[in-house]
């Protein structure tokens, strides 16, 4: 039995993994018990990850395209070879265009990002770009309102009397890591569980109360929310008095937001809407668990805004059984990765897209640019175009919106370098495809795990050999620092001496770390309620260090976006596209689409290669209320042609009782074939299983003009395929 | 139906239970089992109309019946109770392939793979520990320990039982 660190699911550092080995094969895993994390637990996809470690579509050599961009033709060079040329390429573009000119994409949250930014940092460009659908949004939204964001993802459900599970998933995402336990037992116990999502997902079936909200109106939901409890007095009028700033601008500025105001644009019933907000406010403490709705809509800002406001004025910020910051820390901190000290004015206002409005940035990671919009760039020019993107473990054909303009980008691209386990979506237009090891195949990095046990610190383990001729991704950006000439800043390409760096404070080694095989668990602070004083000065992480919230009070009225010219209370912005929006598009796109990122055995766009996951979910489907679906005369596992205002896709119709029958819902990220199963993979554009082509890019209507959240809501109509 | 003293059995809880699917992939890695063979499966029933729905989940794996009717089908003398622990066991060397055991098998557990011989759950046997489904369920849905320690745990509790328990005592408690 080899120990190790799960890797497959992000941000949070991954569940401990019990490896068992027969002649330098991993035969199979099992949770880890010692772990805080996961106590023994795994999900579907770890317990599957045998099968994607050794799958065919594994990238064993790195690769040098040798045919036309998207044609997928490549031949075989050495790491070596495919770091060289890389460097090479990097630093004429840096002599021609400048740094700025290169854009590294964030992959899914991996403790990798941290070197990227590192090499960023000492290259000299700002533009990380950062996909911008999970977790940023909502972090600066809690941040710049309640000044500690931790507290606005934190949920105290063991001593909640009302739990709102609000767009998110705690089944499908990260499910052995405690949290779907806690909720079950607040549950059991008698806490109240009110479930707010489109679609009766399995957490929803636990429901004392589900409110199948419309696709990306929770901000209006939220703002309604407000209304009925301002008016109805369910606030703390003495927190509001003491702790928040602004609650007077805030009362008149709701009015306009009534139930019956919300009920057309939400689909909720006004009754509903006002029994919601009567339990959450009404409740002697409730607690708010958000999900991706909140990243992933046009009013990404205000809609987090709006809850965070919910939190505060009902008296459930940083009290027992309401959303809280956590216990503090009893582990030293670690040497940090990133540059962040070396930060100026100058690498903000170079920014090829902000991510986050330039007047927040540096935010928690770091300066960065919108995903999408570097794409963008490349075609546009405005403000320069960029000229190599970087996707490390990540791929744009898939993952952002507008697939089609992706591709026009990578066409148009001067330099393209994909970083992979496995071939993926967007290789076919890479100039240099770099493979490097799974979680299996490395001795590094160790992983810290915040838990409510305590600080989980362990290392990684190798648990087979690497498979063919890569290194991590760790190792990629050294060994590509140091040929750049930045090895003083890069340990000398020399991981180990990195790893021993930043365990410095902890008095440890790598090497005396490994002689933990299950970690060292640092105990949690003592847990303390009320700690305001000190969470509202939190200090912000832009250069001028100055605290989030410039009153030392809960940002109600946020006078931060307003200097910013910014709209200082939450208001509700409609989508691109809706059925309140654009009415007059429902005669011909009468449902209203989306979808989820993740499902119990895929996440994102990867894993559909994988035999004992993709059994489980063998086609790209689309759910549908059987009324909706035999109106049109779609059976139960027809295969339909889902059409929006901007494009189409073909998926399997599963008939779904428990969606709202004027909405069905899709899967992003299907492209991937699996080759044991013989089951095809999709094209990537109109025609093809990615519902990134159905989404509007416009750049007046598509995107939140504050942290640049672009929506995963349109309208579309469905038809049976001839 | 008499309960063998020594008989172990699964506890299932419905009100926990969020059909995640780690019971059913945690038994086919640890098992080894070829896709498209299922030793554990999830299954659902919806009743009631949008938006008033009652959704519940099940998992279901062999029951290791006190009367296992597979074995009484079986003409090849494959499928056997093991005293002791009661686990139903098959000797896939004897067994022919003639799915009479599903045929009989009130809850369709029996499950045939490439080689068309019987296969189903035997409680980790192989692995020597905890099953995987129960040892691995996040929500703790799932726990398996002997029969009547499972059945004393639940006494306080409502349960229910599936067709065709009269006929074959399946080594469940179903708490809802």
């Amino acid at each position: 039995m080899v120990p190790t660190i799960c890797a497959l699911c992000g941000p949070s550092s991954g569940c401990g993994l019990a490896c068992y080995v027969r002649d330098g094969r991993l035969v199979r895993v099992e949770g880890m018990k010692e772990s805080p994390v996961n106590r023994g637990k795994l999900c579907p996809k770890a317990y599957a990850s045998a099968q994607w470690l050794y799958s065919p579509q594994r990238l064993k050599h790195p690769l040098r395209r040798i045919g036309e961009k998207g044609e997928g033709r490549f031949e075989q060079i050495s790491w070596d070879e495919a770091l060289d040329t890389i460097a090479a390429k990097l630093g004429e573009q840096k002599e021609n265009y400048g740094a700025r000119s290169l854009a590294v994409l964030s992959p899914q949250g991996r403790s990798y990002k941290e070197y990227i930014l590192r090499f960023m940092m000492a290259h000299g460009s700002p533009n990380f770009g950062h996909s911008g659908i999970c977790f940023i949004q909502r972090a600066l939204g809690f941040a710049y309102t309640l000044g500690a964001f931790e507290a606005g993802f934190n949920p105290d459900y063991e001593r909640a009397d009302v739990i709102l599970v609000w767009g998110g998933n705690p089944v499908f995402s990260g499910a052995p890591m405690g949290e779907l336990e806690r909720v079950l037992d607040a549950r059991e116990r008698g806490a109240k569980l009110v479930v707010i999502k489109p679609e009766l997902q399995p957490d929803a079936a636990k429901a004392d109360l589900w409110l199948p909200v419309r696709p990306g109106t929770d901000g209006a939901l939220a703002l309604a929310m407000l209304n009925v409890i301002v008016n109805e007095r369910l606030y703390d009028a003495d927190f509001v008095v003491r702790r928040c700033h602004g609650f007077d601008e805030l009362v008149p500025h709701v009015q306009q937001y009534t139930p019956e105001w919300a009920e057309p644009i939400t689909g909720l019933p006004a009754s509903q809407i006002r029994e919601v907000a009567r339990l959450y406010g009404g409740a002697a403490s409730a607690c708010i668990r958000t999900g991706n709705a909140f990243d992933q809509t046009v009013d990404s800002n205000h809609a987090v805004r709006a809850v965070a406001i919910l939190m505060a004025i009902t008296g459930n910020l940083d009290r027992p059984g309401g959303n809280v910051a956590p216990a503090g820390s009893t582990m030293p901190p670690l040497k940090p990765v990133h540059l962040r000290e070396r930060y100026t004015q100058e690498a903000i206002d170079d920014l090829v897209a902000p991510e986050l409005a330039p007047g927040l940035q540096p935010f928690l990671e770091g300066t960065s640019s919108a995903y999408y919009r570097c794409f963008d760039s490349v075609l546009t020019g405005d403000p320069y175009p960029i000229k190599t993107i970087i996707a490390p473990g990540t791929q744009p054909t898939v993952i952002t919106r507008g697939s089609g303009r992706v591709v026009e980008a990578l066409r148009e691209l001067e330099f393209f370098v994909v970083i992979d386990v496995m071939e993926n979506a967007s290789m076919p237009w890479a100039d240099i495809v770099v493979p490097v090891t799974t979680m299996y195949e490395s001795d590094h990095p160790f992983e810290v795990a915040r838990t409510r046990a305590g600080d989980w610190l362990m290392a990684r383990s190798k648990v087979v050999e690497p498979l063919g001729d890569y290194k991590s991704d760790y190792e990629f950006w050294l060994d590509l620092a140091v040929r750049m000439g930045h090895g003083d800043d890069f340990w000398h390409g020399d991981i180990e001496a990195c790893m021993d760096y930043r365990l410095e404070n902890l008095g440890l080694t790598m090497q005396e770390l490994r002689a933990h095989p299950s970690g060292i668990v640092y105990e949690p602070g003592p847990m303390r309620y009320e700690k305001y004083d000190q969470l509202f000065a939190t200090p912000s992480p832009r250069i001028s260090g100055a605290p989030y919230l410039p009153q030392g009070k809960v940002a109600v009225y946020n006078t931060t976006f307003e200097q910013l010219g910014f709209s200082p209370l939450p208001e509700w912005v409609e989508p691109p596209e809706s059925p309140t929006a654009t009415p007059e598009l429902l005669e011909r796109y009468p449902l209203t689409f989306f979808d989820t990122h993740t499902t119990d055995v895929y996440n994102h766009g990867w894993l559909r290669n994988v035999p004992y996951l993709r059994e489980a979910q063998p086609e790209p489907w689309v759910h549908v209320h059987p009324g909706t679906a035999r109106g049109r005369g779609i059976e139960d596992g027809d295969w339909v042609i889902v059409e929006s205002p901007h494009g189409w896709v073909k998926l399997k119709a599963v008939h779904f009782p428990g969606i709202r029958p004027d909405t069905v819902m899709g899967v992003h990220g299907w492209w991937q074939g699996c080759d044991e199963l013989d089951l095809p993979g999709y094209p990537l554009l109109d025609g093809g299983a990615n519902v990134n082509v159905l989404y509007s890019t416009d750049p007046e209507k598509a995107f939140d003009p504050v942290v640049t959240a672009m929506p995963k809501h349109t309208l579309v109509q469905l038809r049976k395929c001839p | 139906m008499t309960t063998e003293p020594g008989q172990y059995g699964f506890l299932f809880d419905e009100r926990r239970c969020v059909q995640c699917r780690t019971c059913e992939l945690a038994c086919k890695s640890t098992c080894d089992v070829e896709p498209g063979v299922r030793w554990r499966r999830l299954t659902e029933e919806w009743a009631g109309a949008y938006p008033a729905l009652v959704r519940t989940f099940f998992s279901l794996a062999c029951m290791h019946c006190a009367t296992p009717a597979c074995a009484e089908a079986c003409a090849a003398g494959a499928i056997s109770k093991r005293p002791g622990d009661g686990i139903v066991v098959v000797d896939r060397a004897k067994c022919d392939g003639c799915r009479d055991c599903l045929a009989a098998c009130p809850y369709a557990v029996p499950q045939f793979g490439s080689d068309g011989t019987m296969q189903k759950c035997d409680y980790c046997l192989g692995v020597g520990r905890e099953p995987a489904c129960t040892q691995s369920c996040p929500a703790d849905a799932l726990v398996y320990g002997p029969l009547e320690e499972l059945r004393t745990a639940a006494v306080a509790r409502a349960t229910k039982t599936l067709d065709g328990t009269e006929t074959t005592g399946p080594s469940i408690v179903i708490v809802t």
